[in-house]
């Protein structure tokens, strides 16, 4: 088998990578590679052909082609690349046009740029604010009448007998809300399903995810994360909270909706993905701020997942949005609850106050919180390995639409039927506190004026379930109680994500943690009976909670901030640290973060921030694909329509070459269009026949690629007569006329650098005298990554 | 005497420290006058302090008052007095009536006498003679003492919710309150009547009385007219009620419940052995990229190492 259908390791050893390294004209021989050119049918696509070995290793040549071209299919695995995926076009593309507008633009123009960025950032904030204010509401309305009529039915039936009854019911109304949302993901837009949190990553880093910032999505996100939480999923509200924010961003940030068919006519210099990309990332930390009341953490986390182009102003602006979107949330909620001014709501979740004086921590506590830490670590790389499983067999065999929603439905209805079941035989009675902390306290069969300490944790929304464990008096939880429910709801939580519904993982893990935090700060101090003062199981539930989301999600400096914000209290942001770090580390010697797995296991081809270490002895001769479609500089246009169409080639760049008269030479590159570009241009006509026929022809501005943006029609649509086929197009004018190159000698590392630093979508590779002789994509960088044993190679696959 | 066992401690250091090497018996008196030298900073801050404090007694004798406008006057002494023997009853009354609690119904008159005479000394009402008792009473001294016991039983007052249960001027228990009484009164009556003997005959018979109280007591709980005094008494009649008589409903549906939640459980594993064996599996496609034939190949490189 040739290297590159199969899986290939390269052995780790140290001397690889040096020996590669510097060892590359002993390797490389003394051979001069001479690109045979070859002429396609058509006679105008220009190829280079593969280099003519002159070493040994003819044979290996000749096994080589007999596989090409056979399909070859396998069941679906983390290690694949799959082609749906696009790059975004960070880059600014400096063609003469780009050129021409810059200089008509005035010294004033540029401010109104300015200001409306701004203004934008304000306006994403807002609407930010809005929807999850909307969330919050309804999603209390919703749940509240849930619960309100289980509560009722379940108090009758206790009575009177029939219980079984009412766990029915309670299993129906969940299934009722679960099947609104799961068709909706299901059938409308399955990118919606899930936390959306991956999707926002990759998109940040710089992978365009079709369908993720659409209208359509933010409904049926917001919709769906409605019906999931009031169905009583083991799900939250937060992490759609960020996709959310990012969709409006990149909405509003157009000022045209492409799904309603309105063109406000604002905001047309952001059309593009330089720009768009940067109001993303402030519509992602307005929606951790909205979510978290954490405005900081929200900048942060933006940095932290899309921190490859940053400055100072942008961070300043995400900022400013981050702001409005959790002031807007606080007084819209104040309005709500009835004290109008009031801006004491920050936060979908909130973690209540940390302020008395049982919740200090001394310096002899902080070992225990890191060993906490390291359950959290464990506990978490056990919960990604389990959903790891369970993503891939739901990839593999659950992937119709019908399928999926009956999962949900089952999910759904096992939820209801194990909480009930756990209330039902728990024996746990308390007292029912003079300020009612428990919003439906549940009998049963405890003794009047107790209620069902389990039903605290069970008969809730998540969210209240982790602040009553936060806040409740010591004592409020047996620990039998918070053990089987640390259980269950693992197990809950870890099935349900990944479900086509729209949900987040924070809280549910927050709220595994802060079972088992609790408890381990009540078996603390029963095992110090002299102080257990200093054991407050609130401070340890919160302690735990950390442990438990660190240990799943692995974030670090943003998570830190965030929970600090969100608990209000900046002591302790020393042990949260603490917590994150363990959890972090001994999390990722047995798995890797959720959100990671989840991005694998969609073939997403991300970039990490570093190359693979050992990778410094590949070359982008290695790494390129070859041989490339060049264009010439003015070319027939039936040759573009030809390239183009071809579907099993669907290439997005074209270095475009100049021919020297002398035929001999080869031809060298003189720069780089895009797909999008020459759509464009076979849309109006731009063939220079026609400009000589008709003078009085518009010329075509960059105002017409921003129109066509971000939804450019496809090949077929488009409609060429055999005449037209014949005319030539001159693409000098719309090319990137200095597209990024390199040496065939860099080493893979620098490639990656540039790619990563500076957003690149396509880097061209050429020789020394400007011939192209390959073309780098982010996929030909993906596939690198370091395994078990040593650097593997990703395939690429049709997905 | 002190100066005496110091010295003997001193004697004693200078007999071990050079010695080094002294027996058990002269640890333990030496730590035993350390102890004593502990004592003996304070004992000599005491002594200091005391010289002065006798001085003072002594002019205080000499000084029998203070001059006549820094004195309190007669009017004030005497409501000082009142507030005394007010606060003495109410305290009276307080005690018994914790447990069960009854400080509501038992001690509001006293309470609101207390709280007349605390009224006549706060108010800037100038009394006979043109003085005001509030500045000489409330707030001449750090210690504020009078204000202090008063505001005490106030928050007392206020925790217990008394006020919810008697009409505003202090005057009488609220009808509500009344009537609650007289239900609970009922319940007991019921509850005595049955105590002996089988209890499920207590609950059956006794179950209309109860419910009623019930209904009621969660109808004042949410129209906040509770105090402390009813609360206890609802808690009792459902400890009572629930532990002592075991009136609560039992657990006795387990099977129904266990056999609907089983079924539940199975319908998830059902599902995914049917998707497993029947869903066709999703396989994809690999793509071959294109790729220049590098002449530093994989196999090269191994073969150079090797």
């Amino acid at each position: 088998m040739a290297n590159i259908t199969k899986k290939v390791s390269w052995s780790s050893r140290g001397d690889d990578s040096g020996l590669a390294g510097e060892g590359t004209p002993l390797l490389n021989g003394t051979e001069i590679p001479k690109p045979s050119r070859q002429l396609s049918g058509s006679g105008s696509v220009f190829r280079i052909g593969r280099f003519s070995t002159v070493d040994l290793e003819d044979d290996i040549t000749s096994e080589e082609d007999p596989i090409r071209g056979r399909p070859k299919e396998i069941p679906h695995n983390e290690k694949l690349l799959s082609l749906k995926y696009e790059s975004l076009d960070y880059d600014n593309i400096e063609n003469q046009l780009f050129l021409e507008e810059e200089r008509r633009m005035s010294h004033m123009g540029f401010r109104c740029l300015e200001i409306s960025r701004w203004v934008i950032c304000g306006l994403i904030g807002i609407l930010t604010g809005l929807i999850a204010c909307f969330i919050d509401i309804m999603v209390e309305k919703l749940a509240g009448c849930k619960y309100q009529v289980i509560k009722e039915n379940i108090e009758k039936f206790t009575e009177v007998g029939g219980l079984s009854i009412s766990l029915i019911l309670w299993a129906v109304l969940n299934c009722a809300f679960v099947l609104v949302g799961g068709i909706m993901v299901a059938y409308i837009e399955p990118i919606a399903a899930g936390s959306g949190i991956p999707q926002i990553k990759c998109y940040l880093n710089g992978v365009k995810i079709p369908r993720v910032v659409r209208l359509k999505t933010l409904l049926v996100k917001v919709l769906g994360v409605i019906c999931s939480v009031a169905g009583g999923l083991a799900v939250g509200k937060e992490g759609p909270m960020i996709h959310s924010g990012a969709v409006v961003a990149a909405g509003v940030s157009q000022g045209r909706s492409t799904s309603l068919k309105r063109d406000f006519k604002m905001f047309e210099y952001f059309r593009r993905d330089t720009e768009k990309r940067d109001f993303v990332s402030a519509g992602a930390a307005a929606g951790v701020s909205a979510a978290f009341g954490a405005p900081v953490g929200g900048v942060l986390f933006s940095l932290e997942e899309g921190a490859s182009f940053w400055n100072q102003m942008l961070t300043w602006r995400i900022f400013f949005a981050s702001m409005i979107s959790t002031f807007t949330l606080n007084f819209f909620l104040s309005i709500y609850h009835g004290k109008p001014g009031d801006l004491s709501n920050p936060g979908l979740i909130n973690f209540g106050r940390f302020e008395s004086d049982s919740v200090a921590y001394y310096y002899y506590e902080l070992p225990l919180f890191m060993g906490m830490g390291a359950i959290g670590g464990l506990l978490g790389a056990l919960f990604n390995s389990i959903n790891y499983w369970l993503t891939i067999f739901r990839i593999r065999y659950v992937h119709r639409p019908c399928l999926q929603v009956m999962e949900a439905l089952l999910v759904a209805a096992v939820t209801a039927t194990v909480s009930f079941t756990m209330i039902y035989f728990s024996n746990d009675c308390q007292p029912l506190g003079p300020e009612h902390n428990e919003e439906y306290p549940l009998q049963l069969f405890c003794a009047d004026g107790e209620y069902n300490s389990m039903a605290t944790a069970f008969f809730n929304t998540p969210e209240r379930s982790v602040r009553s464990l936060f806040h409740n008096q010591p004592g409020s939880y047996n620990p039998l109680t918070l053990g089987l429910f640390t259980l269950t709801y693992f197990f809950l939580a870890c099935w349900t994500y990944g479900l086509a519904v729209s949900a987040g993982v924070f809280i549910p893990s927050l709220l595994i943690g802060a079972a088992w935090g609790r408890l381990c700060g009540i078996l603390l101090a029963s095992f110090t009976p002299t102080s257990p003062i200093w054991a407050d199981p609130g401070k340890y539930a919160l302690i735990g909670a950390a442990a438990q989301l660190g240990g799943i999600v692995r974030m670090t400096l943003s998570l830190t901030v965030i929970m600090v914000e969100a608990t209000g209290n900046v002591t302790y942001g020393l042990p949260i640290m603490l917590v994150l770090m363990t959890a972090k580390i001994v999390g990722d010697y047995f798995q890797e973060g959720l959100y990671d797995i989840h991005i694998k296991l969609q073939s997403v081809p991300f970039l990490h921030w570093e190359a693979p270490a050992t990778s410094h002895w590949l070359t982008a001769r290695e790494v390129m694909s070859s041989p490339v479609t060049c264009f010439n500089r003015i070319e027939k246009v039936g040759t573009i329509v030809d390239v183009l169409s071809n579907t099993s080639t669907n290439h997005n760049g074209f270095p475009v070459v100049v021919q020297v008269l002398d035929s001999d030479e080869p031809a060298k590159l003189c720069g780089l269009i895009l797909r999008s570009q020459l759509i464009v241009l076979l849309k109006h006509k731009v063939f220079v026949e026609l400009a000589r026929s008709r003078l009085s022809q518009r010329k075509l501005q960059l105002k017409d690629f921003r129109d066509a943006y971000p939804r450019f029609p496809p090949i077929q649509s488009i409609h060429v007569s055999q005449d037209e086929r014949e005319c030539m197009m001159d693409l000098t004018e719309f090319m990137n006329a200095t597209p990024y190159t390199v040496p065939q000698d860099t080493s893979l590392p620098r490639v990656f650098k540039l790619f990563r630093a500076l957003g690149l979508r396509h880097l061209v590779v050429v020789d020394d005298e400007n011939r192209v002789i390959g073309l780098v994509t982010r996929k030909d960088l993906a596939r690198y990554h370091l395994g078990k044993h040593g650097l593997e190679e990703l395939q690429l696959a049709q997905t | 005497m002190l100066p005496y066992n110091l010295y003997l401690f001193f004697v004693f250091v200078a007999i071990c420290v050079p010695s080094l090497k002294c027996g058990d018996v002269v640890h333990l008196s030496a730590s035993e006058s350390a102890d004593k030298l502990e004592a003996v900073p304070s004992l000599s801050t005491a002594a200091i302090v005391s010289k002065p404090a006798v001085d003072t007694v002594f002019s205080f004798s000499l000084l029998s008052s203070f001059p006549d406008d820094l004195e309190v006057s007669d009017y004030c002494s005497d409501l000082l007095h009142i507030f005394g023997q007010r606060y003495v009853a109410y305290v009276n009354c307080l005690v018994p009536a914790a447990r069960p609690v009854k400080v509501c119904q038992s001690c509001y008159s006293t309470y609101g006498n207390l709280v007349e005479i605390y009224n006549n000394i706060s108010s800037d009402q100038m009394g006979p003679g043109n003085v005001t008792c509030r500045d000489s009473l409330l707030r001449s001294d750090r210690l504020m003492l009078v204000y202090q016991l008063y505001s005490n039983l106030e928050s007392l007052w206020e925790d217990s919710n008394c006020a919810k249960c008697v009409t505003e001027h202090l005057e009488s228990l609220t009808n509500d309150t009344l009537y609650f009484m007289a239900t609970l009164n009922q319940t007991l009556t019921c509850f005595e009547k049955y105590q002996q003997g089988n209890h499920t005959e207590l609950c059956k018979n006794c179950k209309s009385a109860y419910g009623t109280l019930n209904v009621l007591y969660s109808q004042m709980e949410k129209n906040s007219t509770l105090c402390i005094d009813i609360e206890d008494a609802m808690n009792m009649t459902r400890r009572l009620w629930s532990k002592n008589f075991n009136c609560s409903f039992p657990r006795e549906e387990n099977v129904p419940v266990i056999a609907v939640s089983s079924f539940m459980l199975f319908l998830p594993i059902i599902f995914y052995l049917s998707s497993f064996l029947h869903s066709e599996q999703k396989k994809r496609k690999l793509i071959h990229p294109r790729r220049a034939k590098s002449n530093t190949s994989l196999m090269n490189i191994q073969d150079k190492l090797s």
